[in-house]
């Protein structure tokens, strides 16, 4: 009955807006705790008498980070490295990821390549090897160390190969009928119609730099070459690390001053800031469906 | 057209070929140089490695450190906790990407959908150090979730301090964590599906349940064979952050993995080659796990993971 | 196609082997001697040229440089420079363990700096084995000066012998000094209010049964009204290694004759002190407080964080730790309210003896590479900054900028070597100063410090009765908690043990991780009563045994030989 119809779709729009919403909701209240953290007086944060909302209000915690020159320094060197290394790997995974469509017969190297790929994203050497390789290559302390170790993302080539393969053949085989070569092909169809993949890939691109801090670790020799989450991270404290290396008190004073929890709080709002903006512009791409062409089966 | 086994390479083909090693060729030279090279640093498994030495001056060692690793007295411990931790994060949290990114998909409210999507998103950026403490604040014994409990008259539960429990914590929480960030790409696939074959579906009267499990989850198949082999790889790495944040020795029975003990050890001597060797452990299990996966899928699908 | 596969494969395994080797070999040009290479020990500066000196710098969190100095280029790397004319670099700098890192790193390489710290007697041995750093004991007996000798001397040799390796002085030690016993803090505020006294005699010394006896009147009577109110509370870990253990039971441990995590020496024969019996009786008693309540009931989860909130809101009022907490850990309290007031006492052994443990005389090491050719230059930079900015007039007058540096306290870790280099007995010598100026015995100015001499100046106001936080914390710092140690040292309560070993032996690498983990998961269940003191224990010693301890304890027993 039409009626019944209508009245299941209700409930059941009902309940999928329901469930949306607390999820949406359960993410939002730690959330919303951090962010009262990062405006509470240390005092109160570190009594643990935060809830959703900031006790005894200040400023403090962002007063220090504005005025702190290094987490800008680093703030900036992080957004460099983002946009170098999504141009990179962009250019780098989306050839290659077409290449892998292919089947063997149309590329015979197909299967070495791809089981290159993955026994490399399955095997490696460790940090030290990597180090002197870098070092070798006369690149630590620039932000090229920071780029190019992760120019071809291995996984992001195997995701948008697999997206690739979800475009219709059709559209391909048109096209090379009408005498494209395989780059227009790429440029002109396989691009086009991949935009919600390509960019899923540019967020795991931009996400996956923002983040890596253990690059930064390893390949910046002075603190103030540190990109912006190794530098948040180099700012927690181990206190019972600290205890052990024999500091003295007056060190420990300045120590426990600057590793609040409220300052962490802030550092990683501020931080994350960059990728709450992201996030949108990236949101048009994925929401939308794709346009398809005009092609009959 | 098709099967005509044509052995010839015109030349058409050929320069077809051309084209595609060239789109390889480049992400092929990063590849070998910061992936293939620096694989020489594997042989640290095999040695006792001495930083002072360097990798070529290190004693050979032989397979010491994996028999070193399989005969711990806890070493059965370990794994299976680890094992448990990473199986459960990855069923449930494929499970609420994959739902979570199918709702979503239904909000028609264009600014719900947004704002809601970036929400959830945001939990994965945030560091276990800092989320740690809202971990341990919302299910102390006195904490928020306890003081529900309690309200609705049920026992509390000792999250942290109980190892039944334990586990149960740490995948809830993770899960929770990575759900809004994972769905993204399943929210990719969902929009990659043709809009037609959903319009055929409810033309041919499929009520919403039906076109989902027939037209959307099909549809987003290549992609969850895809996660789940990727994730399958990751086995045996349980999380180190979120646990070494939030384990205390009361639930080491369960709570401690390969990442946390590989850890404590490496802070009483540098344990470079120790910690080697537990990792090409891990890469032949991922790699054996990998190409399991691949062949079942061949053969229960028709289409291949890679 | 397989075999030309494979062949590519080896052909990338080669290249990259050789690519990597390539570089192992080489070592890193000599970035020093700018100036003549038959330069002897005892050239002075102007004939030598200025010497760039690259150094390993372990560095702190978020230092406030004044003006744009950095770690590389800052008042203290100035006045080096200048006085010895050298050029520093910094190779590279971390904090904390980022830094030990990058010195493996750097080692993994094949190219140290000219000078940098180490954190482990263990790097230093592995840096000797490999011969790698410079052997300084002629610099050492020629360049050190006598106040610097003095300071080392102070530790009864202890200092130089951890870094003598073969007969040959390895390293230039940071010092440790004895930080005393875990002080037991109780709120003196709230002792007033519920008419209790403890410590008559005011020779700071308590018993265990004092203790519960606070620690219930505390829960009872709850002084502050606070909700869910905790006796006593520990860390998830217990014991400390540390005598000084923050929030650990060692203070009961130690009163019952037991030093957890610690190589002693018993009858003749290497022990852990974790396993001995004493430990077993400091377990019943602790494990009798969890089942009368006493003991937090959420011990095993309650973090550190928790702990201090317990404190600062006033549900517990009885804490444990070193001196120094009340300015960094315990001003939480004072920040949420400005009544509290802590004394500080320590629990006594059966006899009225307070044990303690000697702390490693050493921390921190500072090696010259091999390769550099004016080892000399590191005993100089040692006394600039140990001993001249200690004693000359004649510096600080030079350097009003360092002057600067010390009295707005910019951190240590500025200075070149990021080590302490104290006399064994500067706390008391500090403490001694201060007592006499708040005596009015000598003026402000006479305090030798000028750590020390704002400390005074802060604690003046205190007693005056204006109070704020940094009076408040060094009050009880440097005065309430200082003077208990001053006090025990003075009556001669002290019943001191030296570890017997403090390194690690080749079993220790690979088991130790382990006997720890067995150690701390028994403990909290003996303590929660999980399983039974008498039978719990025992497993426990014997499956320590088992799982590597007779091994190393063997180990122990050889190297001491």
């Amino acid at each position: 009955m039409v009626e019944n119809r209508s009245f299941h779709s209700k409930v059941r729009t009902t309940i999928i807006y329901g469930i949306v919403l607390l999820l949406g909701f359960s993410c939002l209240l730690p959330l919303l705790n951090i962010l009262a953290i990062s405006f509470s007086s240390s005092a109160a944060v570190s009594a643990n008498r935060v809830g959703v909302l900031p006790v005894d209000f200040t400023l403090a915690a962002y007063h220090k980070i504005i005025s702190d020159g290094q987490f800008w320094r680093s703030f900036m060197i992080s957004v460099i490295r983002v946009v170098l290394a999504l141009v990179l790997n962009l250019a780098l995974t989306i050839p290659m990821a077409y290449a892998m469509t292919k089947s063997k017969k149309e590329f015979r190297a197909r299967n070495i390549y791809m089981n290159l790929l993955i026994f490399a994203m399955l095997f490696n050497g460790g940090m030290i090897p990597s180090y002197i390789l870098v070092r070798n290559l006369g690149l630590l302390n620039s932000i090229w160390s920071l780029v190019l170790p992760g120019a071809l993302p291995i996984f992001n080539v195997i995701m948008l190969m697999n997206f690739f393969l979800g475009i219709p053949k059709s559209l391909e085989e048109a096209a090379l009928i009408d005498g494209a070569s395989p780059f227009q092909v790429l440029i002109k169809i396989m691009i086009p119609c991949a935009k919600p993949s390509i960019a899923t890939v540019s967020l795991f691109s931009i996400v996956g730099s923002w983040n890596d801090f253990f690059s930064g670790l390893i390949y910046m020799q002075k603190v103030k070459n540190y990109p912006i989450m190794t530098y948040i991270q180099s700012l927690n404290i181990d206190i019972q690390e600290m205890l052990k290396s024999g500091v003295s008190s007056k060190t420990l004073e300045n120590v426990t001053e600057l590793s609040n929890r409220n300052l962490n709080a802030a550092k990683i709002v501020v931080a994350v800031i960059p990728l709450l903006l992201i996030y949108p512009i990236l949101q048009k791409y994925l929401i939308t469906g794709i346009v398809m062409g005009s092609v009959k089966e | 057209m098709e099967g005509k086994s044509n052995k010839k390479r015109t030349p058409a083909k050929r320069k077809s070929e051309m084209s595609y090693h060239l789109m390889v060729f480049p992400g092929l030279f990063f590849l070998i140089l910061f992936s293939y090279i620096p694989m020489v640093g594997i042989i640290m498994a095999f040695q006792d490695f001495v930083p002072a030495k360097g990798l070529f001056g290190s004693e050979f060692a032989g397979l010491k450190h994996f028999l070193y690793m399989f005969q711990l007295p806890d070493i059965g411990k370990i794994i299976r906790n680890t094992v448990v931790i990473a199986l459960g994060k990855m069923i449930f949290g494929m499970i609420l990407a994959i739902a979570f990114a199918i709702l979503l998909n239904e909000i028609q409210v264009k600014f719900m959908k947004k704002t809601v999507q970036t929400i959830v998103y945001l939990p994965h950026f945030l560091s276990w150090v800092v989320l740690a403490s809202v971990v341990t604040n919302m299910f102390g014994l006195d904490g928020a979730v306890n003081q529900l409990l309690t309200a609705i008259g049920l026992d509390k539960i000792n999250f942290l301090g109980n190892s039944k429990v334990f586990p149960g914590l740490i995948i809830g929480t993770d899960v929770w964590k990575e759900f809004g960030y994972s769905s993204v790409i399943y929210l990719a696939a969902i929009t990659a599906i043709d809009p037609g074959l959903h319009e055929a579906a409810t033309i041919d009267g499929a009520s919403w349940w039906k076109r989902v499990w027939h037209v959307t989850l099909p549809g987003m198949l290549p992609i969850i064979l895809l996660m789940t082999a990727m994730n399958l790889t990751s086995i045996l790495s349980a999380g180190f952050d979120q646990i070494y944040n939030l384990y205390a020795p009361i639930v080491y029975e369960t709570g401690d993995v390969l990442d946390t003990y590989v850890y404590r050890i490496g802070l009483v001597g540098r344990q470079y080659s120790f910690g080697t060797a537990v990792g090409l452990c891990r890469s032949i299990v991922g790699m054996v796990l990998l190409l399991s996966a691949n062949a079942l899928t061949k053969k229960l699908t028709d289409r291949q993971i890679f | 196609m397989r075999k030309s596969f494979l062949i590519k494969l080896t052909g990338i395994a080669a290249a990259a082997s050789l690519l990597l080797a390539a570089t192992a070999c080489t070592s890193q040009d000599a970035s020093s001697d700018v100036g003549n290479a038959g330069s002897t020990l005892s050239d002075t500066s102007s004939e030598r040229g200025t010497i760039k000196v690259s150094i390993g710098r372990q560095t702190l969190q978020n230092v406030a440089f004044p003006d744009g100095d950095t770690y590389e280029d800052n008042a203290y790397t100035r006045m080096a420079e200048k006085e010895l004319d050298i050029d520093i670099t910094n190779e590279f700098e971390a904090n904390g363990d980022d830094y030990n890192r990058q010195v493996s790193l750097a080692l993994s390489a094949g190219d140290i700096p000219d000078m940098m710290k180490v954190g482990s007697l263990d790097e230093l041995k592995e840096l000797y084995e490999n011969d790698l750093i410079a052997d300084l004991t002629e610099v050492y007996e020629e360049y050190a000066s006598d106040y610097l000798k003095s300071l080392y001397d102070s530790y009864e040799g202890r200092a130089i012998a951890n870094v003598t390796l073969d007969g040959k002085m390895m390293a230039l030690p940071g010092t440790n000094v004895d930080s005393g016993p875990s002080i037991v803090w109780i709120r003196s505020d709230w002792m007033k209010q519920l008419g209790l006294t403890l410590d008559e005699d005011q020779d700071k010394c308590i018993t265990i049964e004092d203790l519960e006896m606070v620690a219930k009147e505390f829960m009872d009577k709850n002084p502050e009204n606070a909700d869910n109110v905790v006796g006593i509370a520990f860390a998830p870990w217990l014991t400390s290694g540390d005598p000084d253990g923050i929030f650990s039971m060692n203070s009961i441990v130690y009163a019952l004759g037991a030093f957890p995590k610690t190589w002693m020496e018993k009858e003749g024969t290497v022990i852990y002190g974790s396993t001995t019996e004493e430990m077993k009786q400091a377990l019943a008693v602790v494990s009798g407080w969890f089942q009368n309540g006493i003991l937090d009931p959420q011990v095993g989860i309650r973090t550190w964080d928790d702990i201090t909130a317990l404190l600062a809101n006033g549900q517990c009022g009885i804490t444990f730790g070193a001196w120094h907490i009340p300015d960094w850990l315990l001003n939480n309290v004072y920040a949420l309210n400005n009544n509290a007031v802590f004394e500080a006492y320590t629990l006594v052994d059966a006899n009225g003896k307070v044990n303690c443990k000697h702390n490693d005389a050493t921390a921190g090491y500072i090696v010259v590479s091999k390769d550099f050719s004016h080892p000399e230059i590191a005993i100089q930079i040692a006394n600039l900054f140990y001993d001249s900015i200690v004693n000359s007039k004649e510096i600080l007058e030079n350097y009003p900028e360092v002057v600067d540096y010390i009295t707005n306290g910019v951190d240590g870790s500025s200075r070149p070597f990021n080590i302490e280099v104290n006399s064994y007995t500067s706390l008391l010598d500090d403490y001694d100063d201060l007592e006499r100026c708040l005596n009015g015995e000598i003026t402000v100015e006479e305090v030798k410090t000028s750590e020390q001499r704002s400390n005074a100046i802060s604690i003046s106001a205190y007693l005056e009765g204006n109070a704020d936080a940094t009076g408040w914390s060094k009050y009880h710092s440097r005065l309430i908690g200082v003077e208990l140690i001053q006090t025990l040292t003075e009556n001669d309560q002290y019943s001191w043990l030296t570890p017997i070993f403090s390194q690690t032996t080749p079993t220790m690498e690979t088991n130790f991780a382990n006997l720890e983990k067995l150690e701390e998961e028994t403990f909290i269940k003996i303590v929660t009563g999980d399983i039974d003191v008498e039978s719990g224990f025992d497993q426990f010693v014997t499956s320590w045994y088992e799982q590597g301890g007779a091994q190393i304890i063997k180990e122990i027993s050889e190297q001491l030989k």
